[in-house]
C-alpha cells in the first residue's frame, strides 16, 4: 500500500512539475537565422532578452549567420531543418507564406507592431488582412552615391553622365536587376504590382508597362547603357573608377571610404524629365510554425523584443541598420546620417515594395540582358512596346492556377 | 561492301561511310535490345510459371518441416540443425513485419504504401495557433519506393527459404549430411567469398544510387514545386503533364527553350573537347620537339593554371572580362577600342568567351595526357618515314594521330560526356548568362542543360521539370555514348597497335 502511495505522489509530483514547467515559458531550443553582420550584435540582445525575462532564461538560443537573401530559400527547401525566428528581405514573404514557412503574427504584438512601425514597413509584412511577420528595418532602397569633385550636378542622369563622359570616370547602374530597373518604370508613371490572397498566393497582376509611359522608360534606360560612362553593377567593392553609383546604405562605408572629402549622396536624378522612382524596401523577422504552443509564444515573445524600439535603435547604432519603428526614426543620430537621409528623400518617390513571383526577378534580368546586349538599341516605339507586352504576358503565367 | 570495296575508299569516304553505318545501325540496335528485353520478359514470367509450379510441388512433397517452413521462415533450416541460416532467415522476416506492420501505424510500411497512390490526403491544419502537420507526400514518396524494395526483397528471401528446405530435404533422403553453421561460414570465406565481399557494395548501391534514381524519376511525374512543399503542403501524381511542359512548343511550355540550350549544350561540348585535344596536342608536339630549351619551365608554367583551384581562377578571369574589368580597361586605354567589347552582355560574344576560357584551363591537362603518350611512339617509325621523304604534317598525319586517337579515343569519349555536364566552367564564368525575353524558364544563352537545371532546382524549386530534365539529360547522355563508343578506333580496330 505504501508503495502505491508513494507512486501516487511521485506522479503527482512529476504532474505539477510539468504543468510547472509551462507556466514558466518555454527552456528548450531556438535557432534564429540573421545576416553576419548582425549575429553577435543579434547574440547580445538575445542575452538581454533573457535578463528582461526570466521564464524564458533557461532556453537556448543559437544565433547563425545565414543572410536575407538565402534565408528565403533555404527555409523553402527545408522547413523541418530551418530557423524558428530568420530575417529577411520583404520580396521572399508571399514565398515565404505560400510554402508554410511563416506563422502569423500573434494578434496581440500585431497591434503594437502596426502602431509603431511606419506604413510602408507595415504594408510590407501583411498578405491580405493578416501579418506575418516582424518589420525590423525600413532602409532597404537605393539613391545615389556620387563623387563632389566630378558630379556637378546630381539631379539630371543626363548631366551626370556627361560628367562621368567628360572626367573618364563611369556611372554605376545596375539595369539587368529587376529591383534597379523599377527606378526607370515607376519613375515614368508605369505600375507593377501583383495581388496575393492571405495564403500567400498570387491572385492578380496589375501592370501598366505595356503603355506609352513604359516604352518611354525602357528608351530612357536604352539611351541611359549606350553612354559610354555607363557601366552595369550596383556593388561599390567590385567597382573600378567611378564617379556615381545607385546603391543602397549597406555600402555607405566603402563610398565612404571610397569618395574621401568628395563622398555625397542624395535622391536619385530626373531623366528624360521625370524622377527616376523605385521601390521602398524593408527588412523583417519571421517566425516558423510551430507545433508546441510554449515554443511558439517563446518565438513571438523574442522576435517582438528582437524588433522594439530601443534595439532597433541599438541596431542602427551597432550595425547602421536604419529602422522601420517611428521613434527610433525620429532619434537625433539616425536624423543626421547622410545616406539615411538620401534614402528618405528618394522615398519620397517610391512605392513600397510589396509581392513579386520569384520568376519576375529573372524575367527583369532577361529584359536588362536584352538591353546592355544592344537588341533594342535601333527598335522603334512598336518593337518596343511589343517587347513590354510580352514582358507583361509572361508576367500573367506566374499567377497560381 | 565488301572489305576490299572499303579499303578502298579515300579517308573522308572512309569516314563519311562510317559515320552513316554507326547511324544506320541505330535502329536495329533499338529493335536487339527491345527483342532482348522481351525475351527477358519472356524468361521472367517462364521463370515465375516455374517457380510457382515449384512452389506448388515443394508443398506437396516435403515433409511437415518444409511446410511449416512457407509460414515460419527457417523453421525447416532450424529442425534440422542449421541454426545459423535458420536464425538469419528468421531475423529478416520479423524485420520485415516489424516494418510493415509497426504499431505507430504512421511509421509502418503499410501506411506508406497504401498513401503511394495518392501522396496523402491529410492537410496540414492549425490547432489555435499550434500548427499540425498532415501527410508529408515527400516522405510517402521515398519510404513507399524504400517499401515496394523491401517487398522484393523479402519475396526473394521467402522463395531462397523454400528452395533451402527443397534441397535440404533432397540431400537428406540421399543419405549425404547437411552442412553446419560452422561450415557455412567457413564457406563464406571460401567457395562463397564472392558473397562476403559482394555484401556490402550490393546494398550499398541498392540504398544510395539505385533507390534515390527511382526517386527521382517518379518525382518527374509529380508536381513537387514551390508551391506544393511538404511538410505544409501536398503534391501528388499529375503523369506526363512536366514532359508536356519542357518539350512542346506552346506560349507558356519551355520547348523552343530547350532546343536551343540542349543545341548549346551539343556545341559547346564539342569545341570543349575537340579544341582542348588538338591544341593540347599541338603544344605538347611543340615543347616535345628536339631543340626546344627549357621544356620543364614550359611545362611548369602551363600546370600552374592546374595548380590554382577553378573556384579561384575562374571567377577571377569572369571579372577580367566584365565591361569595367581589366581587358577591356586597357584594350580602350591603349586606344585598341573605343567602346568596351560585350564579353558577357550579348549572346555570341558570351559563348565565345567561355569556350575561349575554357582552352586556357584545358590545354595543360590535353599536354600532360599527349606528353605521355608521345614518348611512348617508336622512334623508328618517324626515322623511317623521314627516310622515306615524308613532312612533318604527313608524319603528324599518318602517324602521330592515329596513335594518338587509339590511345586516347576513350577519354575523348568520357571528355565528351564531362563536357555536356561541364557544370563548374559554365556555372563560375557566366552563371548561365546573358538571359534574354526571348528564352523561357530563367534559361541564359550560355546555360547548359545542367546549369539550368540546377537554376531550376536552387532558385526556383521546381523539382518537378528538374527531374524531367535530368532524365533528358541521361537520354541524350546514352544515345551519344552509344553511337560514339562504336566508331572511336580504339573499340573497331582493336588490333591496329597491338
Amino acid at each position: 500500500m505504501k508503495k502505491v502511495l508513494a507512486l501516487v505522489l511521485a506522479l503527482a509530483m512529476f504532474l505539477s512539475l510539468a504543468s510547472f514547467a509551462s507556466a514558466e515559458g518555454f527552456s528548450g531550443e531556438i535557432k534564429i537565422w540573421v545576416a553576419e553582420a548582425t549575429v553577435d550584435f543579434t547574440k547580445e540582445q538575445v542575452e538581454a532578452f533573457k535578463a528582461a525575462h526570466p521564464e524564458y532564461a533557461n532556453m537556448t538560443v543559437l544565433v547563425e549567420p545565414v543572410g536575407e537573401g538565402d534565408a528565403a530559400g533555404k527555409m523553402i527547401t527545408d522547413v523541418d531543418a530551418g530557423a524558428d525566428i530568420f530575417g529577411f528581405a520583404q520580396d521572399q514573404l508571399a514565398r515565404l507564406v505560400a510554402a508554410g514557412a511563416l506563422e502569423e503574427v500573434e494578434p496581440g504584438n500585431a497591434e503594437v507592431v502596426k502602431a509603431e512601425n511606419d506604413a510602408g514597413s507595415v504594408g510590407a509584412v501583411t498578405l491580405g488582412e493578416t501579418m506575418y511577420a516582424y518589420p525590423m528595418t525600413s532602409d532597404n532602397g537605393y539613391f545615389l552615391y556620387y563623387d563632389k569633385s566630378v558630379v556637378t550636378d546630381p539631379t539630371s542622369l543626363e548631366r551626370i553622365l556627361a560628367d562621368c563622359e567628360a572626367a573618364g570616370k563611369s556611372f554605376y547602374f545596375e539595369i539587368n536587376s529587376g529591383w534597379y530597373q523599377t527606378a526607370f518604370f515607376f519613375g515614368a508613371g508605369c505600375e507593377l504590382t501583383f495581388d496575393t490572397d492571405d495564403e500567400g498566393n498570387l491572385v492578380a497582376m496589375n501592370s501598366t508597362y505595356a503603355s506609352d509611359a513604359g516604352v518611354k522608360a525602357l528608351k530612357a534606360m536604352i539611351e541611359t547603357a549606350k553612354s559610354p560612362a555607363f557601366v552595369n553593377g550596383s556593388s561599390i567593392s567590385n567597382a573600378t573608377n567611378l564617379a556615381a553609383i545607385v546603391d543602397g546604405v549597406w555600402d555607405s562605408t566603402p563610398a565612404k571610404e571610397l569618395f574621401g572629402e568628395n563622398y555625397a549622396a542624395t535622391k536619385l536624378p530626373t531623366v528624360d524629365g521625370f524622377q527616376l522612382g523605385g521601390f521602398g524596401g524593408f527588412k523583417m523577422l519571421g517566425v516558423k510554425p510551430q507545433t508546441e504552443d510554449d515554443k511558439l509564444a517563446a518565438c513571438d515573445a523574442l522576435a517582438a523584443f528582437l524588433t522594439s524600439e530601443d534595439v532597433q535603435l541599438a541596431r542602427y547604432n551597432a550595425v547602421g541598420w536604419g529602422p522601420s519603428n517611428l521613434a527610433a526614426q525620429q532619434s537625433d543620430a539616425v536624423q543626421a546620417d547622410v545616406a539615411l537621409s538620401a534614402l528618405a528623400a528618394q522615398l519620397a518617390f517610391c512605392a513600397p515594395q510589396g509581392q513579386y513571383p520569384g520568376e519576375y526577378w529573372s524575367l527583369a534580368t532577361a529584359l536588362g540582358d536584352d538591353v546592355l546586349a544592344d537588341k533594342l538599341d535601333d527598335a522603334d516605339d512598336a518593337t518596343l512596346l511589343k517587347t513590354l507586352q510580352d514582358f507583361e504576358a509572361t508576367c500573367l503565367t506566374y499567377l497560381a492556377k | 561492301m565488301t572489305d576490299l570495296d572499303y579499303l578502298k575508299l579515300s579517308k573522308p569516304a572512309k569516314m563519311a561511310h562510317d559515320l552513316g553505318s554507326g547511324i544506320a545501325a541505330i535502329p536495329g540496335r533499338i529493335a536487339k535490345g527491345l527483342k532482348g528485353l522481351g525475351q527477358w520478359f519472356v524468361k521472367l514470367f517462364k521463370g515465375l510459371g516455374l517457380s510457382i509450379a515449384d512452389l506448388v510441388s515443394t508443398f506437396k512433397n516435403g515433409d511437415w518441416k518444409t511446410r511449416l517452413s512457407y509460414l515460419v521462415m527457417g523453421f525447416g533450416s532450424c529442425a534440422r540443425g542449421q541454426w545459423g541460416r535458420g536464425i538469419l532467415f528468421f531475423i529478416f522476416q520479423t524485420v520485415f513485419n516489424l516494418y510493415m506492420f509497426f504499431p505507430n501505424a504512421s511509421l509502418s510500411g503499410c501506411y506508406y504504401l497504401g498513401k503511394l497512390g495518392t501522396l496523402g490526403t491529410l492537410e496540414t491544419y492549425k490547432e489555435g495557433r499550434r500548427t499540425v502537420y498532415g501527410d508529408n507526400s515527400f516522405f510517402i514518396l521515398l519510404y513507399g519506393v524504400l517499401t515496394i524494395f523491401f517487398i522484393l526483397a523479402f519475396i526473394y528471401t521467402w522463395r531462397l527459404n523454400v528452395k533451402q528446405n527443397k534441397v535440404s530435404e533432397q540431400i537428406l533422403k540421399s543419405g549425404r549430411k547437411l552442412k553446419s553453421t560452422k561450415e557455412d561460414l567457413q564457406a563464406l570465406m571460401d567457395e562463397q567469398f564472392h558473397k562476403t565481399l559482394l555484401a556490402l557494395p550490393v546494398l550499398g548501391v541498392t540504398v544510395f544510387t539505385i533507390l534515390p534514381i527511382f526517386f527521382m524519376i517518379l518525382v518527374a511525374f509529380t508536381n513537387f514545386d514551390a508551391t506544393h512543399q511538404p511538410p505544409s503542403k501536398l503534391f501528388t501524381w499529375v503523369g506526363w503533364d512536366n514532359f508536356r511542359q519542357l518539350l512542346s512548343t506552346d506560349t507558356a511550355a519551355y520547348g523552343g527553350t530547350f532546343k536551343q540550350v540542349l543545341l548549346w549544350t551539343l556545341i559547346w561540348a564539342f569545341f570543349a573537347t575537340f579544341l582542348n585535344y588538338f591544341l593540347g596536342m599541338l603544344v605538347a608536339i611543340m615543347i616535345n620537339k628536339k631543340g626546344i630549351r627549357l621544356k620543364k619551365l614550359w611545362r611548369t608554367i602551363l600546370v600552374m593554371t592546374i595548380a590554382i583551384p577553378q573556384f579561384v581562377s575562374l571567377l577571377y578571369v569572369s571579372k577580367m572580362f566584365a565591361q569595367d574589368g581589366l581587358i577591356n580597361t586597357y584594350f580602350m586605354k591603349w586606344g585598341w577600342i573605343k567602346s568596351p567589347i560585350p564579353f558577357w552582355t550579348q549572346a555570341g560574344w558570351a559563348r565565345f568567351t567561355v569556350i575561349l576560357i575554357n582552352v586556357w584551363i584545358g590545354i595543360p591537362y590535353l599536354m600532360l595526357i599527349a606528353t605521355g603518350i608521345l614518348m611512348n611512339i617508336p622512334a623508328d617509325l618517324y626515322e623511317s618515314a623521314r627516310i622515306d621523304g615524308a613532312n612533318a604534317f604527313q608524319m603528324y598525319k599518318k602517324i602521330t594521330l592515329p596513335y594518338m586517337l587509339f590511345v586516347t579515343g576513350p577519354y575523348l569519349l568520357t571528355s565528351f560526356t564531362g563536357n555536356i555536364n561541364n557544370f563548374n566552367v559554365i556555372f563560375l564564368l557566366s552563371g548561365g548568362k546573358p538571359q534574354s525575353l526571348e528564352l523561357a524558364g530563367n534559361a541564359g544563352y550560355t546555360d547548359l542543360l545542367i546549369t539550368w537545371l540546377y537554376k531550376m532546382t536552387v532558385n526556383d524549386t521546381n523539382y518537378k521539370l528538374a527531374a524531367v530534365m535530368g532524365i533528358l539529360v541521361f537520354v541524350v547522355l546514352a544515345v551519344i555514348n552509344l553511337v560514339a563508343y562504336n566508331l572511336i578506333p580504339s573499340v573497331k580496330n582493336e588490333e591496329d597497335f597491338q
